[in-house]
């Protein structure tokens, strides 16, 4: 397989029009290895605050898997090695270097680290594509699932003092996207509106020439019949 | 009226959390191995774990039920019998069994813990639930996802004092239950033994153009388009061709979803309404017991059932009331 393999299905399904995607071309300049010490550090608030993840990964200490958050222009490397974990930011992973990769926008994948959506719902509805091992991806979902992080909560428990200035901003912060998401949603409805009109106009002619194709399949029995 | 208790599925000691403080009565769960059948990687309890679990639920009222309910090796019964004596030890409030060998076990080595017949069971008709609660005092019987609400009726008039239990949401088992050997025919591990059906060891997703396709044990059991809803990889909603045509010829990927006939399943003296899902998240177990915690108390309270959109979370974006209605007659 080729270096970048591992984006592929990526390409296949675009991530949604969001302020993370806009975030994403943003950061395309940066290199990777200045977001590394954002992800140190949340392993290590996730090593103190949620032990037990890693305890439930034990068997899968040597299967590395690829997060791929598919609106930014990197990847994530988890090892989930109890010894030595890691949380890597990488621009993208060889898939011969991991056991599996799991592909889906950021604010799902987070939804999912926090329990607030079901990831077999999001399978079943094919935001989230996983690829590899499939038994180290459960067990990873079961892990996290059962773990009940809160980011902001155990971000915000680590800083002392700064916890509340911190709790106080990120709530601010996501009361801003999630404004920012309506705001994007309603722009590219209005954007796509004329093609969905074309779009719904050429179903409905496919609609009516199904029906007309029906009907003279009928006549030409009855006709062959007689 | 009966209230019927909510059983709630827990696979986590937070979807524990999530189910009790969502309002289940009742909340199931296995030890962290082979003895229950949702032996899932990264799945279930620790004994250390149980124990809290249960501090936890009792605290708020809730009780907790351990499913040891696979079947031990033959010779080896020891992993079956510790996980009984461990959840009676832990003061759980009932065990959920399917070897008649391991429930005279429990029966005979802990008379006071509550004995509830595992659906893997496959006990359908009132001679069979008979014969495990005079011989072994078993307390419920979970019925097979088989019977229409007006034969769980008849079971229930010739079964009391014995309740019953039947799945009220979640996965269908089309199969008989206990005793199917489709997957592992195609993987080597058995449902019912080593309580893996589909083991996601033997499950692969490959992305094409067209779409994904899943493979069990190297056969591939099915391919869904890019924007068609996908399914559980298991052999019975697997999609084959048969006459050169491609289709379900077992079952189709659904859920089960009872919420609109509720009021005949409480009529019909159901004791129990069990949530099927251990192996789905927190979000999964909070979203279906407010749900049916809203139903089961609007029927009680003589109010209109709510209407409530569980779509997003059904397997194949579908739902059926099953075999409770067998509508397909």
């Amino acid at each position: 397989m080729t270096p970048g393999h591992a984006r592929a299905a990526v390409r296949q399904a675009p991530p949604p029009f969001s302020p993370v995607l806009l975030l994403g071309l943003a950061l395309k300049p940066v290199r990777p290895q200045v977001l590394q010490p954002v992800f140190d550090a949340m392993l290590g608030v996730i090593r103190r605050r949620h032990p037990d993840i890693l305890d439930r990964m034990a068997d899968y200490a040597d299967k590395p898997v690829c997060i791929d958050p598919t609106d930014l222009p990197f990847v994530i490397l988890l090892d989930p090695n109890p010894e030595a974990p890691a949380l890597t930011v990488r621009r993208e992973i060889d898939p011969a270097e991991v056991a599996a990769t799991i592909h889906g926008p950021l604010d799902m994948l987070v939804s999912l680290a926090e329990g607030k959506v079901d990831g077999d719902a999001l399978f079943f509805s094919r935001r989230l594509v996983i690829e590899g091992d499939t038994e180290v991806v459960v067990a990873l979902r079961n892990a996290i699932d059962g773990a009940g992080i809160d980011l902001v909560e155990d971000i915000s428990l680590q800083l002392g003092p700064l916890g509340r200035v911190f709790r106080g901003m990120a709530g601010a912060a996501i009361g801003l996207v999630g404004r920012m998401r309506d705001d994007f949603e309603m722009l590219r409805a209005s954007l796509i509106a004329p093609a969905v009109k074309e779009v719904d106009a050429q179903a409905a002619r496919i609609d009516a020439l199904e029906s007309e194709v029906r009907q003279l399949r009928k006549a030409a029995r009855r006709g062959s019949a007689a | 009226m009966m209230r019927p208790e909510l059983v709630c599925p827990a696979g986590t000691p937070a979807a524990l959390k999530s189910a009790v403080d969502a309002g289940a009565d009742c909340v199931y769960v296995g030890f962290r191995d082979e003895t229950n059948a949702r032996n899932f990687p990264g799945l279930n309890f620790s004994r250390k774990e149980l124990g809290e679990a249960i501090a936890y639920a009792h605290a708020k009222g809730a009780k907790v039920l351990v499913a040891i309910n696979t079947f031990p090796r033959a010779g080896q019964p020891e992993l079956w019998h510790r996980a009984v004596d461990d959840a009676a030890r832990l003061e759980a409030d009932a065990v959920i069994l399917a070897d008649i060998g391991l429930i005279e076990y429990a029966a005979r080595s802990h008379p006071g813990l509550r004995l509830h017949l595992s659906v893997q069971a496959a006990a359908s008709n009132p001679d069979a639930i008979a014969f495990y609660a005079g011989r072994y005092g078993v307390k419920r019987v979970v019925l097979p996802r088989v019977l229409t609400v007006s034969e769980i009726a008849a079971i229930n008039a010739r079964i009391a004092p014995v309740e019953t239990e039947v799945f009220v949401f979640g996965g269908l088992c089309v199969m008989a239950e206990g005793r199917c050997a489709l997957s592992s025919y195609a993987t080597g591990q058995s449902p019912n033994m080593n309580g893996v059906c589909s083991p996601a060891g033997e499950v692969r997703y490959t992305e094409t153009h067209e779409g994904v396709t899943s493979e069990l044990g190297g056969f591939t059991i099915n391919k869904f388009s890019r924007t068609e809803p996908a399914g559980y990889p298991t052999l019975c909603k697997g999609r084959f061709i048969a006459r050169d045509k491609a289709s379900y010829l077992f079952e189709e990927p659904t859920s089960l979803n009872t919420l609109t006939i509720l009021p005949d399943l409480i009529k019909a003296g159901v004791t129990a309404f069990k949530i099927e899902g251990r192996q789905r998240g927190r979000a999964y177990v909070a979203a279906v017991v407010q749900a049916f915690r809203q139903g089961v108390d609007a029927v009680m309270a003589g109010r209109p059932l709510p209407d409530i959109d569980l779509d997003r979370i059904t397997e194949g974006g579908k739902q059926t009331t099953g075999a409770y209605e067998k509508a397909w007659r």
